[in-house]
Parts: C-alpha cells; structure tokens; sequence
C-alpha cells in the first residue's frame, strides 16, 4: 500500500517539473523578476510605512495601527503583483511546446495527458511560490509591528496562493487552447481583469443597487448586503480579511437569494460563508475546471485511448516474431498503377 | 513488424490519405518516399498515434494502434520532419528528461544518455547547452531522443533535412548501425539517392496513393527493365560508339543500348556478368574510360510510376 509520502512524490517526480524549473531558473529573467518583485514589494511597503509614520502621524497611533498598515498595504501589493506575473508565466506553457515544435515528441511519450498538465501547472505555479516565499521575510517584518493576528497573516497568503494557482491554472488551459503563446497569454491576462477588476466593479455597482431597495422605496430591504460577486473577488476578500475582525460571514441562502435580487426576509437556509471561504473555493473550482479541460485539449492532439482496454489475449507480445512473408503483400513488391 | 492496410485519411475537404497500405518485415530499413506533400507525415503520424485514420488500420508490432496506443508508444521511437530543442538544458539533461518520460527508471536514465551520446558520436558534447549545438548534432541528438527507451522500431520523419553532406552521411551510417542492432527503421524522405544507398525495402506514395511496396530489388525490377550499366569511352565519335554499341548488342543478358553523351547505356539483366562486358569493349579495341552501374534506379523508377501517364491512367 502507498504512503501519502510515496504518493506525494510520485505526484512531483514529473520530468517537465524538474525540466521547466532547471530552464527557467537558467534565465536572467528569473533571478530579474525576483529582484523586480521584491524590490516593489519593499518599496511600497517602505512607502506605506513613511506614510503611516511621517505623512499621517496625528492620524496613526501606536505600532500595532503601523503594522496593520503597512501588512495590509503589502498583501494587497503582492496580490496585484502575483496576478500580474501569473498569465505570463503560465499562459505560454503548452503553447510554447508546440512553438518549439517539442509537444509531437511529448505526446508520443509514455507521459498521460494528465501528467503533462499536472507537471506544466507545478512548474508555472512554483516560480510564483518561490516569489510568495521569497517576499514572507518582509511579511515577518512588518509582523513584528503587531496589529495582524496569525490567522489573518495566513488567510493572506493562503488568498495569494490560491489567486496565483487558479490564474495559473486558467492561463494553462489557454495555453492549451491558443496554438502559439501570444493570444493565450493576451486571452489570459483578459479573463484574469475580468476575474480581478470586472468581479469588482460589477460586485460594487450590484451592491449599490441592492443598498438602493432600501425600506420605503417600496422594496424589502437588503439591510446593506453585499453582492455575491464581491465574494469571488480575492481583492474584496482580502479587505474584508484586513478589516473585518467578524469576517462577514454571510448564509449560503441569503448569498442566492442576492445573487438574483431576490426579494423577501433575508433567509438563514445553509452553512454561513465568509468571503474568503467563497473566494478559495471558487478558486479550486476554477483550477479543476481548467486541468480538466486542458487535459482534454492535451488528449486530443493524439489518438484517443478507447475506453476498452486492449485483448491482452489478442494482442501480441512486443518483439514476438513476425515473418514479413506472413504479411499480405510482403512477398513481394506491390505495384500499382 | 508494421502494416498498414487501406489508409484513409482527410483533413476537412482536403484528401491526405486516400489507399495507403504497406509492410515492413522486422529488421529491414524501410524508405518511405514521395513528393512534398504526398502524405508520408500524415501516415507516419498515424502510425506514431499522433493522428487518427478515418478508415483503414495499422499496427506495430501486431499491436493495432487505434486499440492501444499506449503499447504502441512503447514500441516506437519517432523523430519528427523538425526537430525542437529546448533552450538552456544540456545535450545530456536533455537527453534524461525524455528519458524520464519514457519512465526509464532514475538510475539508469545518467547511463542511457551517455551511451545514446556516444552511439550518435555527441559523448564530447554532453554538457554543451543543446542550443549551441549544430544543426547536424542537433539532428543526431533528437535520433539520440528516439531511442531513450529502447524502442523496437523507428519512425524518422526526413531525418537528413535541411543537413549537409557529411552530416547526411553521418546521419546515414547512424541509421545503417541501428538496423545492425535490430531496430525496423521507416525512413522517409523525398531525396531518393539518399534512400537508395541506405534502404532495404521501399514505398512510394504519390498524392495520397501507395503506388509501389516492396523489396528494394523487387519495386526496381517490376518498374524498370533490368540493371544498367554506363561505359563511358575515351574520345567518343559516332565511329567508336557504333562500332562499341554493335559489340554489345545481341549479346545474352542484353536488353537494351543506347548512345548516351560520351558513351552507352546499357540495360542487362540481373544475373548478367558485367565483366564479360567490359572485357569483349576492350578485346574490340574500344577505349573504355569508365564501366559502372547506373545509379538512380530508384529515382528512375519515381519517375515512371508517379509520371503524367500515370495520372492519365488513373
């Protein structure tokens, strides 16, 4: 029977992990984008925190109102910059094997469909970990300030991770779609500001629009909900993780019953979800949702395996002898004309 | 070791496959030869599993590969009309990955990519970055790549593309060492004296259609009469042609003389001896410069069986 160990590193001895990584960390562009991230990171975080301090220091008291600041400054600086990086390093990963002119070869390996996705999403997905990674010192920093308790501090990073997985994993399946790595990586950063900002907008403009049926106006009322599309929303999430101390937990009946402007007391049907809850499943699904479909985009550059295993009776042993004058047509040459 | 019978295969309204059916016996070399776009890749890409026919079957080592494609996989080395490499990996990291994902196991994968450099003469050239490699080097390292898991049977896809001539002959003398291993090799190519001096048996496709199958000498006899020989003669006037061409004619084995720029061609038949030949010009006083065979049978035998005529008698 198979420990989790040994199924854990079979799911990571992948060759296109180990391949992808040795390649990309053998760029300038690695170590450049690195710098370039952390580099932002500090400087907005030094710029936050001269403004918490310097610029507003009658309006910010105490170290704990600092690091709160400053925390929430830099998570949402890394979560801008992560989505950022995210379609470019993924969206040209199956696509740039076909540009390469390598995916014939890596389709007629014994490689599964399935572990060419799984090892293109590990490789693209780990860069961005690396960088989430590298950026937790500065994290542990402004920590040290207090005005973050741990379970914010992790609910952050576990949003970033989970937001740069599922861009990755929707720019993969681009990359699968797309043949050549422009478009895919275009598509991608596209549907990842639809996903980011246009979530966003439509969740405040339909919050507004729910704030409107206020009582007296004829309408029941939403007593000031939120639209459920601010709980897709990572950014929405993350704010409400920064500066919500009850998290705004919200029942699955009452997030339906605004999804669809639907009037009537606020029901109480289901389990209470918080935004970040709703933001990370979300998120998963996304993620399934594309490796199952660049899996199938993958399967389809090559025959099909039928669904009926093979006559193992039938079928004959690799290397058994095979006499050419057996063959039709081989014991001699066929001409036709 | 492969057959293929009665191929159909179209890409929208365009016909790439209309009769495609051949075999090749287990060990022999097998040139697959056509004009650019007669459908050598698209059959070839069938038999890798990388496409699907619309009719027809093949099967690799009795493995049909619309059943089991995964066996069939396992069977065959393939080496496509391009050849991609990945930047800033070396000739034997590059060599290990394809390894891997043949699920060589780990400990053999540092061995197998150091025999298969050496086999393809890159051992020196092992820790170079296979971007800096050469065209040629790059085209010895994918047959390399080819062969990672051993595979019983090779499909090269115009391995001696875009190559020089000594990386041509290389690349030849790589594929004649694999046959003396074992390996059943389809080659494909539309360069035929190249086919010619290297293949054991051949195909011709023409516009979707397998016009010839076969033995090398066997699709050579059915298609051109003979063997031929050229005598090439020193200071050649219509005199000494004659007077050379009426000592040949006539003679058993004999098919055919014709006058050919500085000298004759003479068609004979298989077991004609062509030294009796060259000794009866020399007894007639006729001053031989050069007595070869005519090399280009295969290319003459292209000719006819994929000529206009053809065409018309379709």
């Amino acid at each position: 029977m198979t420990t989790l160990r040994e199924r854990l590193v079979t799911l990571l001895d992948n060759p296109l992990i180990i391949k992808d990584g040795v390649s990309r960390m053998r760029t300038w562009r690695a170590p450049v984008i690195l710098t370039l991230y952390l580099g932002l990171l500090g400087a907005f975080g030094y710029a936050s925190f001269v403004t918490a301090t310097v610029i507003g220091p009658g309006e910010r008291s105490g170290s704990a109102q600092i690091g709160a600041t400053v925390f929430g400054s830099l998570a949402f600086i890394q979560l801008s910059l992560v989505s950022l990086f995210a379609p470019a390093l993924a969206a040209g990963a199956i696509s740039g094997e076909r540009e390469r002119q390598t995916f014939d070869v890596l389709l007629v390996s014994r490689m599964t469909a399935g572990a060419i996705v799984w090892g293109k999403l590990v490789a693209s997905v780990a860069f961005m970990l690396l960088l989430i990674l590298s950026a937790l010192p500065l994290f542990a920093a402004v920590f040290l300030f207090g005005g973050i308790d741990f379970q914010q501090f992790v609910i952050t990073q576990l949003l970033t991770v989970t937001t740069a997985v599922s861009i990755g994993g929707v720019s993969l399946f681009l990359s699968a779609v797309f043949r050549r790595t422009l478009p895919s990586t275009v598509v991608a950063y596209g549907v990842a500001f639809v996903g980011l900002i246009g979530t966003l907008v439509a969740g405040a403009l339909f919050s507004f629009a729910l704030l409107l049926r206020a009582p007296g106006a004829g309408l029941p009322s939403t007593n000031g909900d939120f639209h459920p599309f601010l709980f897709t929303n990572p950014f929405y999430a993350l704010w409400v993780v920064l500066n919500n101390p009850n998290g705004a937990p919200m029942a699955v009946g009452r997030l339906i019953q605004l999804l669809f402007f639907v009037s009537g007391q606020p029901a109480s049907i289901g389990p209470s979800v918080e935004p970040w809850q709703a933001a990370v499943l979300i998120q998963v699904v996304l993620v399934a949702l594309s490796v199952v479909g660049a899996i199938h985009m993958v399967q389809s550059r090559r025959a099909p395996t039928p669904l009926r295993p093979p006559d193992a009776t039938a079928a004959p042993v690799a290397g058994a002898a095979e006499d050419a004058a057996e063959l039709p047509g081989a014991s001699g040459a066929e001409v036709r004309q | 070791m492969i057959q293929v019978e009665a191929l159909h295969k179209r890409y929208g309204g365009q016909v790439a496959l209309e009769s495609v059916d051949f075999v090749v016996p287990r060990g022999e070399i097998f040139g697959f030869v056509g004009p650019n776009g007669a459908g050598k890749t698209t059959t070839i890409r069938i038999l890798a599993t990388l496409a699907v026919p619309d009719t027809g079957t093949a099967t690799v080592g009795g493995i049909p590969v619309a059943d089991d494609p995964h066996g069939v996989r396992e069977l065959i080395g393939y080496m496509p009309d391009f050849f991609g490499v990945y930047d800033r990996l070396t000739a034997e990291e590059y060599l290990q990955f394809y390894a891997a994902c043949h699920a060589v196991p780990h400990r053999r994968r540092r061995a197998v990519a150091h025999e298969l450099l050496e086999l393809v003469d890159l051992g020196d050239r092992a820790e170079h970055q296979v971007d800096t490699l050469s065209r040629g080097m790059k085209q010895r390292l994918c047959l390399a790549r080819a062969l990672v898991h051993d595979p019983q049977v090779l499909l090269l896809d115009e391995p001696a593309s875009g190559l020089d001539p000594r990386a041509r002959i290389e690349m030849r003398e790589l594929i004649r060492e694999l046959r003396r291993m074992g390996k059943t090799i389809l080659v494909s190519s539309h360069i035929l004296p190249e086919l010619e001096e290297l293949c054991t048996w051949v195909g011709f496709i023409d516009r979707g259609r397998m016009v010839a199958a076969g033995p090398m000498a066997d699709v050579r006899n059915r298609v051109l009469v003979g063997r031929r020989l050229r005598v090439e003669v020193v200071a050649p006037d219509d005199i000494k042609l004659f007077a050379a061409r009426d000592q040949i004619a006539g003679r058993t084995g004999v098919i055919e003389v014709q006058l050919v720029e500085n000298g004759l061609e003479v068609a004979v038949e298989d077991e004609f001896a062509d030294q009796d030949l060259l000794v009866a010009l020399v007894q007639a006083g006729v001053a031989v410069r050069s007595f070869a065979p005519v090399t280009g049978d295969l290319s003459e035998a292209f000719m006819r069986l994929t000529g206009p005529g053809v065409e018309r008698a379709r």
